[in-house]
């Protein structure tokens, strides 16, 4: 299987060693070729600089027989032009795109785009620890 | 009429200007900005705001579920793409005008439902073909939704096209010649019995990927040149 990750930042180099440790062939783009750092050692994938929302990049990284496409970049915006891209343009079956703001990861999710919100994730992840203060829980839960 | 302008750059600080004068328009105009913003907020007024005009808490902020236009004219193409979609599916935004940097997205802007699209690339390259002296075709403007745009096409000397009745002429169809204007000036609205003439210049409704075709039409073939330059 071929998956395509644009933007190597954290979550992408990360989600990049993942696939690539499950024997999957990994291209990564980005555009600043300084984050290609971030990399694991001995990386197998592939590292591209490049443009996610331009077609010509895209196809570069082999996108004609990708079967997921990861948004992972810093830009709400850009990732889901990108994503629009690959699940339209290209038909890739599975695109997952990064949305900081919940009101567009939603609004997005309901056009069809598996979108996630770290701004959610986190929110949630400090509620549930602070849920196990035995004050503040006891107070939450009435 | 509400209308939303996102993006104050040169094209968008015009248009607002030119809405300002209209008394049948309220404009909000939405610059990210800060500088930018403040700029234009001494010119223009009060109708400047400034904030991301692709998020829902701003434009819920300047009351985008009833606004009647939203035109989104960021230099940015992924800007104006979430803007006209938040504003069609969030705020049910009736009609959204984008401008698009890119040629290649026109394509996945209308592929997801934006109203309108303005190419600045295609306006110029249309532009410079009008100037050229043996221009065959120019694009004037798309008619979206119907895959149908409005095209202006010179007759060239030893053309198919020359010489011949309209009706005789293989069209792509659909097709509709709507005029023809002489070398002259003069315009004439035609029928199927108009012959056309060399240096006519026609101006038609034919599909949108019927260019090489039309081009094939009323160019002079190739091998044939007109004349010694």
């Amino acid at each position: 299987m071929r998956v395509i990750i644009m933007g190597c930042g954290r979550v992408g180099s990360a989600v990049a060693g993942r696939v690539a440790a499950s024997d999957h062939e990994v291209t990564v783009l980005d555009t600043d070729p300084y984050s290609f750092r971030r990399l694991p050692s001995g990386f197998p994938g592939q590292s591209l600089i490049g443009d996610g929302t331009r077609h010509r990049h895209l196809e570069e990284a082999g996108i004609r027989d990708a079967h997921a496409f990861l948004a992972l970049t810093q830009g709400d915006n850009r990732n889901i032009l990108a994503s629009q891209i690959a699940k339209h343009i290209y038909r890739i079956p599975t695109v997952v795109t990064r949305v900081y703001d919940p009101y567009r990861a939603e609004i997005f999710g309901r056009l069809g785009l598996v979108t996630f919100s770290p701004t959610n994730v986190g929110a949630d992840m400090a509620w549930a620890a602070l849920l196990g203060d035995a004050g503040v829980g006891q107070a939450a839960r009435g | 009429m509400y209308i939303i302008v996102v993006g104050g750059g040169r094209v968008g600080r015009g248009l607002a200007l030119e809405l300002q004068g209209q008394p049948d328009h309220e404009v909000v105009l939405i610059e990210r900005g800060a500088e930018r913003a403040a700029e234009l907020r001494t010119e223009l007024g009060e109708m400047v705001v400034r904030g991301d005009g692709t998020e829902v808490a701003l434009l819920d902020g300047v009351g985008a579920s009833r606004c009647d236009l939203l035109i989104a004219l960021t230099d940015n193409d992924a800007h104006n793409l979430v803007a006209c979609q938040v504003a069609t599916h969030h705020f049910h935004v009736p009609r959204t005008i984008a401008r698009v940097d890119d040629p290649e997205n026109e394509r996945l802007f209308r592929l997801l439902g934006v109203g309108e699209t303005i190419s600045a690339a295609r306006a110029v390259m249309a532009q410079i073909e009008a100037t050229l002296p043996e221009h065959t075709l120019v694009p004037l403007l798309p008619l979206h939704g119907s895959g149908l745009q409005l095209v202006e096409l010179h007759v060239q000397p030893g053309s198919p096209a020359s010489g011949g009745a309209i009706r005789d002429l293989a069209l792509p169809q659909p097709s509709l010649i709507s005029l023809v204007i002489g070398p002259g000036g003069e315009p004439r609205i035609p029928g199927g019995d108009t012959v056309l003439q060399a240096d006519d210049e026609v101006i038609a409704v034919t599909p949108e990927d019927a260019e090489p075709q039309l081009r094939a039409l009323f160019a002079t073939p190739a091998g044939e040149p007109e004349e010694e330059a």
